[in-house]
């Protein structure tokens, strides 16, 4: 199960799983962002390397407009994937 | 030892997960081993659908609890020679101009299990890796 949508105050929130199977949901929502966004992990429990690129991918094509994509509340679990992936060099990112 | 197979799909995740999980749940199995069972699990089961399209023949997984960790074996008969264990040459330090999507799944799996090992023989790939609670911080 994966959710994302936009939150009350305008945050990205995403809930449950991002994996290899709900990729394509993210990719849809994420390539409709055109300014600097933040993201709310704090619902979500896990993320493979197919979540990984669609993130990858929207912070590549926001840069190109001079915007970003911020992570806030991110778990332990999370967090050391971005660490292994070199992600904590390119986002701004929060943990839990 | 448990043993299920599953239809060459990535929607067939979710069974996958719970597969595993079921498994580690039963046996208490701490929750720093469980992620990177599950992402380990998921990179190589994607890698051998997406790679191998042609392929018809279920994918096998086995879990096996040792100690206070896993070891999961993944058969496939049905695969072409692919050594999951070589560098994926995935450069981590670049830049994002320089940083390209991809390429992360094996990366990841060979920092995050204690051991990873490779089979290729008569057209059968043999995947076995393990994960013991305490062996890294993740």
């Amino acid at each position: 199960m994966f959710e994302i949508n936009f939150g009350d105050t305008g945050e990205i929130v995403c809930r449950g799983r991002l994996d290899a199977a709900q990729s394509d949901k993210a990719d849809a929502f994420m390539g409709n962002l055109s300014a600097s966004c933040t993201a709310d992990f704090e619902h979500l429990e896990y993320i493979s390397s197919a979540g990984l690129a669609i993130l990858l991918k929207t912070q590549k094509r926001l840069s190109e407009s001079g915007a970003a994509l911020k992570i806030i509340n991110v778990n332990k679990h999370i967090y050391d994937i971005f660490r292994y992936s070199g992600f904590t060099a390119i986002f701004e990112i929060e943990t839990l | 030892m448990p043993e299920s197979s599953f239809t060459r799909d990535v929607e067939k995740l979710g069974e996958i997960y719970q597969f595993a999980e079921d498994v580690m749940s039963a046996n208490d199995i701490d929750d720093s081993v469980r992620f990177p069972i599950h992402l380990a699990l998921e990179e190589l089961f994607v890698n051998l659908v997406t790679y191998n399209p042609g392929a018809q023949q279920d994918i096998r997984i086995d879990v096996e609890i040792v100690s206070q960790g896993v070891t999961v074996t993944i058969t496939d008969h049905d695969a072409e020679d692919f050594d999951v264990t070589r560098d994926p040459g995935v450069d981590t330090s670049a830049s994002l101009r320089e940083r390209k999507p991809g390429g992360l799944g094996l990366h990841l799996i060979q920092h995050m299990v204690d051991s990873l090992e490779y089979d290729h023989r008569d057209g059968r790939s043999r995947i076995r890796f393990s994960k013991e609670a305490g062996s890294s911080d993740v």
